[in-house]
């Protein structure tokens, strides 16, 4: 009994998927929409299984775009949290630059990365890293600066350099902070990817989606979502199945 | 017994507040020292400028003949919270001192392994410190002290946190430690009782500003047990523990 609700419950947010897809498709016809304005589940899986090679090139190009920006801002991230802690006087330089620069809409001047680095891959992967760095940053900030007084003097007593408490302390500490951080910073390179190629290019999802609004092939724009959702879960869960195995010490992946 | 530690004329004051003033005392090689005294007179600031963390407004403290001039590598500290770091196990955790001053962690597991079994901790070398109680944290951190067999360890009220029942199970603990490493210990604690029944010596000071108020040799025979509680003598050491607070208390 017990493994059959387990089961249940396992599988419960599937169920409840496929009841919202089945009402959709039932659903939909009976009030009267028509399909280009909101296509049916069946047509848009039709499209997708259609377009599949298209799909996978798109986001070969958005994938590379947003995985090689949310990497500059892991490095970069960890790099300016480092130097705010390492170098005090940093700390009153950059912070105030930082807030400004993030209360920018980076989107709204996304135009100007165009003018700058072109239509290529380079101006999303500026975009995407630019969206990302934020929240690294910050995140990396409190992980690696954050560390009870008593530990850093228990190390330093024990005769710790500055290096070695840096990676056995600093850079454990944070780990979780900096893979919290990538959960948030994902999603929004994704963003930075697509608007970039909203704005300019030929290749990628979000080329795709323009493309698809141009022909009124709506079906078309939400297999292209789906290709994204599909993306963003694996990306996501890859850092969560990363959590779940190298984190079994943090509260919320203890098993109790 | 030639002085391990020696406190000489130590003040130490912070902002216009005068923490510590005049303070002076000794640690003999390989005893048991003591500090007894009510919140806030200084000791846990008398503590971190033993370990030469912190410096002092005036006078000396010299280590093995050493001035005490900055962070000593060769102290082992445990604190009132165990400070155990959650992602290493306890054995790691242990060790951690070790790694800290660039030596072969693998060089110290067999000593990490019978101070843990000594400190009744066998069995929990895998676990992490969230899978250890309160007593059990502490032990570990009390271990990690006396891994490397420093020439100081300092206790900072290491059992303040704990229930009574554990608190005093931790002192017999403590002692079964202390009496197979005699290591030299200064030990902080606000528990007359606990300090009489540890220690060689028990310094007593008085608040504000934090003065050495009386300097009590305790010569009852080890290993001591829960009798010794009951020792006439013992009563009479920790009621002079107990006068010596008091009368610092009203004295300004
Ligand atoms: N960093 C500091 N800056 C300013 N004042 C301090 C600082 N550290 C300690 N003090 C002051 O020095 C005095 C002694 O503090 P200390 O922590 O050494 O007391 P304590 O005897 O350890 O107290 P407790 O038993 O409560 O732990 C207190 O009045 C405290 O306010
Ligand atoms: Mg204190």
């Amino acid at each position: 009994m017990a493994d059959t609700s387990s089961l249940l419950a396992r599988f419960r947010p599937l169920l409840f998927l496929a009841a919202l897809l089945l009402f959709w498709e039932i659903g939909v016809p009976l009030l009267g929409i028509p399909g280009y304005v909101l296509p049916l589940p069946s047509a848009i899986a039709t499209r997708f299984m259609e377009t599949a090679s298209i799909q996978l090139q798109g986001l070969a190009v958005t994938g590379m775009t947003t995985l090689v920006g949310l990497a500059l801002a892991l490095v970069f991230g960890v790099l300016l949290a480092l130097a705010v802690i390492y170098v005090p006087v940093l700390r009153s330089l950059v912070m105030p630059l930082l807030a400004a620069f993030n209360s920018i809409p980076k989107i709204a001047v996304a135009p100007l990365f165009v003018i700058w680095f072109g239509l290529g891959v380079e101006s999303k992967i500026i975009l995407a890293f630019l969206l990302a760095l934020f929240p690294v940053f910050v995140n990396s900030l409190t992980g690696l600066g954050e560390i009870e007084a008593d530990v850093i003097d228990l190390s330093t007593l024990a005769g710790g350099s500055r290096w070695r408490i840096f990676t056995k302390v600093r850079l454990m500490n944070a780990v979780p902070y900096i893979t919290d951080a990538l959960k948030v910073a994902f999603p929004l390179a994704l963003v930075g990817s697509i608007v970039g190629e909203f704005i300019g290019g030929n290749s990628g999802i979000g080329h795709l989606i323009l493309f698809g609004q141009f022909n009124m092939d709506t079906p078309l724009v939400f297999a292209a979502l789906v290709s994204i959702t599909v993306f963003t879960t694996l990306g996501i869960g890859a850092v969560s199945l990363f959590e779940r195995m190298a984190l079994t010490w943090r509260p919320s992946q203890r098993r109790r | 017994m030639s002085a391990s530690l020696i406190v000489e004329n130590l003040s130490k004051t912070f902002g216009s507040t005068l923490a510590i003033d005049q303070a002076s005392f000794s640690v003999p090689e390989n005893s048991f020292v003591s500090i007894v005294g009510p919140s806030g007179c200084g000791k846990s600031t008398l503590l971190r400028i033993a370990a030469g963390l912190v410096r002092a407004s005036s006078g000396r403290i010299n280590l093995r003949g050493q001035e005490v001039t900055g962070p000593i590598r060769d102290v082992g500290m445990v604190f009132q919270a165990p400070v155990l770091l959650p992602w290493r196990t306890t054995l790691d955790n242990i060790l951690f001192v070790a790694e800290m001053g660039g030596l072969r962690a693998a060089d110290y597991e067999g000593r990490a392994r019978e101070l843990m079994a000594l400190a009744g901790l066998s069995g929990f070398e895998e676990s992490r410190p969230f899978e250890l109680s309160g007593g059990m944290q502490q032990r570990a951190a009390i271990c990690r002290a006396m891994l490397l067999k420093p020439s100081l360890i300092l206790m900072d009220e290491p059992f303040g946190a704990l229930d009574v029942i554990t608190r005093e199970r931790m002192g017999f603990a403590l002692q079964t430690l202390w009496e197979e490493s005699r290591n030299t210990v200064l030990f902080v604690t606000h528990s007359i009782t606990e300090a009489v029944l540890l220690s060689d010596i028990v310094v007593v000071m008085s608040p504000r500003p934090g003065r050495i108020h009386d300097i009590v040799e305790i010569d009852l025979p080890r290993s001591r047990t829960t009798a010794t509680l009951r020792d006439p003598r013992f009563v009479a050491f920790a009621a002079r523990v107990r006068e010596g607070i008091e009368a610092g208390e009203t004295e300004y």
